[in-house]
């Protein structure tokens, strides 16, 4: 990939960045107003995305989509004039919820074809792990609470639906309090799982260029946060609560211990 | 000093009864001050609610008391002598406490659990004490009451589970959506249950309520009466997915809500649950509504097991406080019996101190002149006989403080050694 298309696909991703700062914070219920700046940076960063497109296709003569950094520009790339377009049409902006964290991390993804830099300190390369390490685990803490109250939502559901008055699960708290924990610890999981995503993906680009793609434990942990994403929109478009939630953050929180035990040992077989 | 309640209730007194026996709150005061001024009366207290009126005293061992709050209510009610007895009950002693602890604890009420009657009982407390009919041992028996009132409900589930449709509703209504602060009511028709059941609701911090109803003018009254507002009747149907909680009690001879309509209304709502309360006969809401995910409908049968549900579990945690109150009349004697041993036994011993000193007195001149040795050895000798004639009638005392009848060996203690009322 050319430099300059390379410098401006970052600036894209920087500038994606502050729509994936307005999806974290419409998920913690405190995005009020901040809509408008972060569809204002898309739109630039949808701009400088199509330059480094087309900077690089004029660089290498073709369209570049003959690696995988290509590939997941231009995907990243068509999904955003997808939404600029649906937005300017339908008003459909409640998309924005996940299409900006998804579009960022592809950008982001498609930025690491080449490596930036070395650690300054190694000091700084273990804190940065450690951190990373520390937001996937406080995020599945957090989803765990999402089953478990999805798991008790269910259940409390069903005994309104068949008026039994089992002592029991009376103790249960009432559907809107589960409701509402599902929602804060689904929001918190999520942030944080995207945090860590993000910090693990620059480890990697930092201490490994290109070698982690393709790994198999990587590719679960970006399918656990796509899961995560998935549930967080279908609650935030389609309301998704009881059996469908339940499954879903179970689904979820599966993906998360698989992810959990495939990374077990993973430090070792990526460094030389 | 006795303790003795006299009083009626539900239990043992019909409506026509109880309302003629009845004191109105603005007359306590004045009722009060005529019952301390009977004879032999130390302390009093009445409690005038619609399911009892009792009269609680503190009075002298002579006399007959019984008869006399007999006399006092008859007189207030202007009732003929002798027409109030057949409904009357009588408790004194352990009894006694045992009873208000009963009627404070909820225990005695009509709706076994209810929360009201605590607090009539600390109204009439607050009179009595605001008149001084209250400074001894029936203030420290009134005072333990609310307490007991108190352990009972923090012990036991009485109080936790709703007995009266409107309130099974409400309950309901939390169990879906937790607090009702913001929710939004729509009365569908405007019937007397959900009339009460959007009071409830009302109470427990819903926010808004629209009323909609073939006529009119009944819809405004209702609006007017929760200061809510009016949808048009041929119009509800479009306020359903802005409403968390429908109350279904119109007169319409068939489904006026059905489930395809609901499936749209709750996919507008984007499942957001909704809660159907359907109390008309015939009902307004198809039954197959429940079925729809986020929809939770009760008609008025499951409201009513839902309530016979909760009765009979209160019934059963009823034994549970029986248990506390027992334990806590246990306790409340023996603490009155300490309260009346230390005394007694002071008493007894000044009483024989003033008959020692008094004697030596009396002799002291047939004695002549007496050395300090002999002043001495006088004092000695008749400190030691009273001492002597003390000591079983005091360690008898001691021993049997924690014993039920130990509060009669007081009172004979006092009666022999004219020791006089503690």
């Amino acid at each position: 990939m050319a430099d300059s298309s390379i410098f401006w696909l970052r600036v894209a991703a920087f500038l994606y960045a502050v729509g994936l700062l307005h999806s974290l914070l419409s998920i913690l219920r405190k995005a009020h107003g901040f809509y408008g700046i972060a569809l204002g940076a898309f739109r630039v960063g949808v701009v400088l995305h199509g330059v480094a497109i087309i900077e690089l296709a004029r660089t290498e003569g073709r369209l570049p989509v003959e690696n995988f950094y290509g590939t997941i520009s231009l995907c990243a790339f068509l999904f955003a004039l997808v939404f600029l377009f649906v937005d300017w049409r339908y008003r459909f902006a409640s998309t924005s919820v996940a299409l900006f964290p998804l579009i960022f991390l592809m950008t982001l993804v498609a930025g690491m074809e080449r490596p930036v830099a070395a650690w300054p300190d190694m000091r700084v390369r273990d804190a940065w792990l450690i951190v990373h390490i520390i937001l996937v685990l406080a995020g599945y803490a957090a989803l765990l609470l999402t089953a478990v109250s999805s798991v008790f939502y269910l259940i409390q559901e069903r005994r309104l639906k068949r008026k039994s008055n089992q002592t029991l699960l009376e103790k249960l708290p009432p559907l809107g309090t589960l409701d509402e924990l599902i929602s804060s610890s689904m929001g918190f999981g999520f942030v944080l799982i995207t945090l860590g995503v993000i910090f693990g993906l620059l480890w990697a680009f930092i201490e490994l260029g290109t070698k982690w793609v393709g790994n198999p434990s990587i590719t679960l942990s970006l399918l656990t946060w796509a899961l995560c994403l998935a549930m967080i929109f279908m609650r935030a478009s389609a309301g998704w609560r009881g059996r469908k939630a339940a499954v879903m953050a179970l689904v979820v929180l599966s993906s998360g211990a698989l992810t959990w035990i495939a990374h077990t040992g993973l430090r070792p077989t990526l460094l030389p | 000093m006795k303790l003795l309640i006299t009083g009626l209730s539900h239990h043992t007194a019909p409506v026509e009864v109880r309302e003629r026996l009845a004191f109105a709150e603005q007359t306590l005061p004045e009722a009060l001050d005529r019952l301390r001024h009977r004879p032999g009366m130390v302390e009093g207290m009445i409690l005038s609610t619609c399911n009892r009126v009792e009269v609680a005293v503190t009075a002298e061992e002579q006399g007959d008391p019984e008869k006399s709050i007999q006399e006092f209510l008859e007189e207030s009610s202007r009732l003929e002598p002798g027409w109030v007895s057949p409904y009357l009950y009588h408790y004194n002693g352990s009894n006694a406490i045992r009873h208000v602890f009963r009627v404070a604890a909820s225990l005695d009420s009509m709706v076994v659990g209810e929360p009201q009657i605590l607090g009539q009982l600390k109204s009439a407390y607050a009179v009595a004490k605001q008149q001084g009919a209250l400074n001894g041992f029936l203030d420290l028996v009134m005072t333990r009451a609310f307490n007991v009132a108190k352990r009972v409900r923090t012990e036991t589930e009485i109080g936790s589970s709703a007995v009266s449709i409107s309130y099974a509703a409400v309950e309901l209504a939390r169990d879906i959506f937790g607090s009702l602060a913001g929710k939004r009511v729509l009365l569908v028709g405007a019937g007397k249950m959900a009339e009460s059941a959007a009071r409830h609701l009302r109470r427990a911090g819903v926010s808004d309520i629209a009323v909609t109803n073939r006529t009119r003018s009944r819809a405004d009254a209702l609006a007017e009466e929760f200061r809510g507002r009016v949808v048009d009747y041929e119009e509800f149907f479009h306020a359903l997915p802005d409403v968390d909680i429908v109350i279904a009690s119109s007169g319409a001879p068939h489904y006026i809500i059905n489930s395809e309509q609901m499936r749209g209304v709750i996919n507008r709502r984007r499942n957001r649950p909704m809660f159907l309360i359907d109390i008309a006969v015939p009902r307004n809401i198809e039954p197959d509504v429940n079925k729809l995910e986020g929809v939770f409908l009760y008609d008025i049968d499951d409201l009513d097991r839902v309530v016979k549900t909760n009765i009979e579990g209160r019934r059963n945690v009823a034994e549970q406080a029986e248990e506390i109150i027992t334990e806590e009349v246990e306790r409340m004697m023996l603490r009155l019996k300490t309260r009346e041993v230390t005394p007694t036994i002071v008493s007894l011993q000044e009483q024989l101190e003033l008959l020692r000193t008094g004697e030596i007195e009396r002799v002291r001149g047939k004695l002549g002149p007496l050395t300090p040795q002999q002043q001495e050895a006088i004092e000695a000798l008749t400190r030691g006989i009273i001492n002597k004639i003390a000591h079983e009638p005091i360690a008898e005392m001691r021993r049997r403080a924690n014993d039920p009848e130990g509060i009669q060996l007081i009172h004979t203690i006092r009666k022999l050694f004219r020791l006089g009322e503690g």
